[in-house]
């Protein structure tokens, strides 16, 4: 009796571990190799059989609708497309994908600062080959210069984060502050807020994971951390410890040690409680911050959040910058690379996508065509209490970024940057001695990587 | 594998030291068949990626200049690496707090609920397993959830007390964060490794002692565990080669805690973003070797030393 | 469970404290309490953070952050049936397909693991083949060699066949299970004599049938046991799926609920899916909680298999 139980039961687990396996095996769900993204789990519909599909993994609110329409445009071509997730571990995958010469999608959503260190794999189609330089006028000039490198082009860009100051109108006036339009004024003015509220509210926050945002500053006080040029992909110039660049680290690990700034993580429920609930009275953050902001007022219903220019060094030399956006790439997976590069030059092409862009995804175009139009910038923001934030803060700002050039190992460069501010927040080295051991640290893991220092 | 004929030859005692040698042949025979299986997946999966690994080991690959023998340079360049060090050094210390405590306190529960039988203590048998049941990532969560200094209970716990919570999420309390998050997580497995071991002690061994007046403190520390001290090897073993390899629940917390759990916060998590965030995949398998070499024989030293105890096979 | 008469009489003692008011009693009363009072705090801690996620699974984003009852209380509003009617539906229902990989992983890989263990197990402990005490003791070895070690390197021969990003990456390197052997030969050894095989034997049953039909139902208890552990194994793991798998739809749940948190973390209005997360775990945990409190007289048991001799 207990014997025959026995086997029954082995036999069904064994019996239904084969099914599963066999289940999963036949549908399709890329269990059948790697052969590339897979074209059958795509989130969106294919409104067209038969005919060429592009795979794409992106991550924008608006790619759904955008995706949609374009496929319900085009005959010739669909778009199959996957929210990948976004952020370090979705370029890890990526990566991994490139790696492996399996597994990544045919048009990937490529931030700015991470291009280099996919191209450097030999992740990314340089689609100067496939026509792309007649594109070239249609986007700003800094958006260019970021997604160029050498003679070759390897993405096109979609959107730009130019970079202002929101804050919050109520506390500023609250306490008679007045809004700082240098770094100076906003350091005078972090130190009055603190001592009118005992220390409760902050200016903002200096957070040692935000390295996006650290490199816009940077450049904004004149630093090039990075010169890198894929013409020539083994060599490279690493300058992390000028003056520039400590300006920068100092200016803000002063405010830390004078508890004027917070240091909470970027990206945490932390952080975005305390914007949302007053703790913070600035974010030093590009436009496409707009949608973010709203997601945290759960704590302070009553806040009053504008947006003005970003603070500058030099008021009579005002510097514009930029952080983040993203970009549409190929990788060197695609089927026809050709055929996605035209995709990707053409998704936000149409007028109606631009516009979803805006509207849903809370998108800043890097069309200076769509900058400059009358719709966008006359166009009010009800969250900021109907304030045309494209006229008066960012639109202007994205017209003046002129690029930069990022390191072609962004995802080391982001892990040491962020333990050495960590250990200079936490006291152990001085802002200096961050700078330098970054320096240090960055000059062997490039030697150690095969580079020649520039 | 038609070994019925012969075995069907009814015994006949002149040929039975025969019949025995034939059937130790056919055993060797089919010991293998039963083995094969098994023998496969671990050439397949446990050998060759060994062995691989340490080949890889012996290379290097860079970004901007390819692939090049490289001898030990990777095992050299680990060991003046001052961030594996480091991370070798945490999991160390680590290991130093993980398991005593974890095992010292499964010890004491299994004891106590050995000796308290009601429903509260079945009960509680229960609750102190149940984590176990819940996947590291998600108790991982939880707990991040928990320690959120916004958010969390126990703001309001210290709150309620008057006094200033604790950030448990910054540099100096992460240690203790994790060494929370892994005793909830893992005492009541050992717990249960123990408990199951002194429920199949026959009483009869300790009701002597109980009868010669020994108290049941006595009894516990001078009779029961002695008996288990296998188990108890076995716990240590299990805990200590967790303990080394730590990865998930500071892989999980790294995003809320970037400024106390770096990319080489443990050596396991090292090597994972060695090779997945930094394409350094011979750097890695150089670390995953090295940290396994370790592990193997901080585990054999272990057992060696307490081999009279262990009695492992 | 062998329980000797004094036992009984402390449980008795210990159940019911009330009822026994003899002269002795003051004292001993006085201890079962003190280790009471101490085994219900412990249950407590143990319990808490479960009892934050059966809380929190019930809430929405804005009663997680913000909800009337705090952290360890239900919110006002009672979300928990939207939440997973919205998992259900989440971008295309990805979480259910996420909860299939699970089980397709925990259970194929744990089964195939068991079957492994259980052939291997029963070769050690009873057949005296050459080369059985060197396997056994590189066997032996190889429990102590840490899972994490081979990821990298399994990683990386996968690649090269074109195995990463399927469901075997996954799955095979889950059948190994040095440990589950070892388990089943203490226990075939000590559980299963030699004269009863030999028994069989001699009445013309072969080997395999003789495994199958006598060997096989009295390992029960260690089959279970290795079976269970292996499923919690697979149930539970992360590292190997995340490196292996970058195709969101054959994520296990442990690594898809993670990228949620990140995604959440993201924070615009859209991705924060915070209620998904915490009811996503909170469901995502059932049914391995349920499987031990069916499987209870299995594991208690089976798990001591290994320690003792």
């Amino acid at each position: 009796m207990t014997k025959k139980k026995a086997l029954l039961a082995a036999g069904i687990t064994t019996a239904l571990a084969v099914t599963l396996i066999g289940c999963t095996g036949n549908s399709g769900g890329g269990g059948g190799g790697g052969a590339g993204a897979s074209k059958t789990n795509c989130t969106n519909e294919i409104k067209v059989q038969d005919v060429p599909v592009v795979t794409y993994w992106g991550w924008f609110e608006d790619t759904a609708q955008t995706v949609d329409n374009f496929n319900e445009s085009h005959d010739d071509v669909q778009i199959c497309w996957t929210n990948a997730g976004q952020g370090a571990d979705a370029y890890t995958k990526l990566s991994t994908s490139l790696q492996s010469k399996s597994g990544a999608p045919d048009i990937v959503q490529v931030e700015y600062d991470w291009l280099n260190s996919f191209l450097i794999q030999g992740g990314l189609v340089d689609m100067t080959e496939h026509g792309i330089n007649e594109y070239k006028d249609k986007f700003t000039a800094g958006a260019w210069r970021d997604v160029s490198s050498g003679d070759g082009v390897y993405a096109v860009p979609v959107d730009l984060g130019p970079v202002g100051m929101w804050y919050r109108q109520d506390i500023f006036e609250k306490h008679g502050i007045k809004i700082p339009t240098t770094w100076d004024e906003y350091a005078a003015a972090a130190e009055q807020l603190s001592k009118a509220t005992g220390g409760e509210t902050l200016i903002g926050n200096f957070a040692p994971n935000g390295q996006g945002q650290h490199y816009a500053l940077l450049d904004q006080a004149g630093a090039v951390p990075f010169k890198f040029d894929n013409g020539n992909p083994t060599e490279i110039s690493i300058n992390h410890s000028d003056e520039a660049s400590k300006k920068v680290y100092e200016y803000w690990l002063d405010l830390v040690d004078r508890g004027l700034v917070g240091t909470d993580q970027a990206w945490t429920p932390e952080f975005n409680t305390g914007l949302g609930g007053g703790r913070y009275a600035t974010a030093i953050y590009p436009a496409w911050y707009s949608i973010h902001i709203p997601a945290f007022q759960d704590g302070d219903a009553d806040a009053v959040w504008r947006a003005a220019p970003i603070p500058q060094w030099d008021a009579a030399k005002p510097k514009q910058v930029n952080w983040g956006g993203s970009t549409l790439a190929v990788t060197t997976q695609a089927d026809d690379a050709a055929l996605a590069t035209k995709v990707a030059a053409e998704l936000y092409a149409p007028e109606e996508n631009k516009k979803l862009g805006v509207e849903v995804g809370g998108l800043f175009l890097a069309y200076p065509e769509m900058i400059e139009s009358e719709y966008f910038q006359e166009r009010p923001y009800e969250f900021y209490g109907g304030q045309k934030l494209n006229k008066d803060v960012f639109g202007k700002a994205a017209i003046d970024y002129e690029g930069v050039t990022f390191s072609p190992f962004t995802q080391y460069y982001y892990d040491e940057s962020q333990r050495l501010l960590s250990e200079a927040i936490a006291g152990n080295v001085s802002a200096t001695e961050a700078t330098d051991q970054l320096q240090k640290s960055l000059e062997t893991y490039a030697t150690e990587q095969g580079f020649t220092l520039k | 594998m038609s070994i019925t004929p012969q075995l069907q030859k009814p015994a006949q005692p002149p040929v039975a030291t025969k019949r025995g040698a034939t059937l130790e042949r056919k055993h060797a025979r089919i010991g293998w068949v039963f083995l094969a299986p098994f023998a496969i997946v671990f050439l397949v999966f446990l050998v060759l990626p060994l062995v691989y690994a340490f080949w890889m080991s012996l290379h290097t690959n860079t970004l901007a200049a390819g692939e090049k023998f490289a001898g030990l340079a990777n095992y050299f360049a680990a060991f003046k690496d001052q961030r594996f060090l480091s991370g070798m050094a945490r999991v160390g210390a680590f290991a130093l707090v993980f398991v005593p405590l974890q095992i010292g306190l499964a010890l004491l529960f299994a004891l106590i609920l050995d000796e308290v039988k009601t429903r509260l203590s079945r009960f509680s048998r229960l609750l102190i397993f149940a984590p176990y049941a819940i996947p590291g990532v998600i108790g991982a969560l939880m707990w991040g959830f928990l320690y959120s200094p916004s958010f969390g209970p126990l703001v309001s716990f210290f709150d309620f007390l008057n006094v200033q919570a604790p950030d448990m999420l910054s540099r100096d309390s992460i240690f203790w964060s994790l060494t929370n998050i892994v005793t909830w997580q893992w005492t009541g497995y050992y717990m249960i490794i123990i408990y199951a071991s002194l429920q199949s002690i026959d009483s009869s061994i300790y009701e002597a002692a109980l009868i010669d007046g020994a108290s049941k403190l006595q009894t516990a520390l001078q009779i029961k565990v002695p008996i288990i001290a296998s188990s108890l090897v076995l716990t240590i073993v299990f805990a200590l080669i967790g303990t080394l390899q730590f990865f998930t629940e500071p892989q999980v917390l790294a995003p809320l805690a970037g400024n106390a759990i770096d990319a080489a916060y443990t050596p396991n998590l090292y090597a994972y973003n060695l090779a997945f965030s930094y394409q350094q995949f011979n750097y890695a398998s150089a670390i995953s070797f090295a940290l396994g070499l370790m592990v193997f024989l901080a585990s054999i030293i272990f057992l060696v030393t307490t081999r009279k105890k262990s009695g492992l096979r | 469970m062998t329980t000797s008469p004094v036992r009984l009489l402390d449980n008795a003692t210990a159940t019911d404290p009330q009822k026994k008011t003899g002269n002795t009693g003051t004292r001993r009363r006085g201890k079962s309490l003190g280790l009471h009072i101490l085994l219900a705090a412990v249950s407590l801690y143990f319990l808490l953070p479960m009892w934050w996620l059966i809380v929190a699974g019930t809430k929405s984003t804005q009663g997680l952050f913000a909800g009337t009852g705090g952290p360890l209380w239900f919110d006002r509003n009672f979300a928990l049936f939207d939440n997973i009617a919205q998992l259900a539906t989440y971008n295309n229902g990805i979480y259910l397909r996420w909860l299939g990989n699970s089980f397709l992983y925990a259970i194929a890989g744990g089964v195939g693991a068991t079957i492994l263990a259980v052939l291997a197990g029963y070769a050690f402990a009873k057949y005296r083949f050459r080369g059985r005490a060197v396997s056994f003791m590189i066997l032996l070895a190889s429990v102590m060699v840490p899972a994490t070690a081979l990821v990298i390197p399994t990683y990386v021969l996968f690649n090269n066949l074109g195995l990463t990003n399927t469901i075997w990456a996954v799955i095979l390197p889950s059948l190994l299970s040095p440990f589950g052997v070892y388990l089943m030969r203490v226990y075939v050894q000590d559980a299963i004599p030699d004269e009863l095989l030999d028994a069989a034997r001699v009445d013309g049953s072969g080997e395999l049938r003789t495994f199958a039909t006598i060997a096989l139902p009295l390992m029960r208890p260690a089959v279970v046991t290795v079976l269970l552990l292996s499923v919690v194994g697979g149930w539970n793991n992360y590292f190997l799926p995340l490196a292996m798998i970058s195709d969101p739809t054959l994520l296990p749940v442990t690594v898809g609920l993670n990228a949620w948190q990140v995604q959440s973390n993201s924070a615009t209005a859209n991705s924060l899916i915070w209620n998904l997360v915490t009811s996503g775990s909170l469901i995502s945990v059932i049914p391995l909680i349920i499987a031990f409190l069916m499987l209870q007289k299995y594991w208690q048991g089976g798990l001591s298999v290994g320690s003792l001799k």
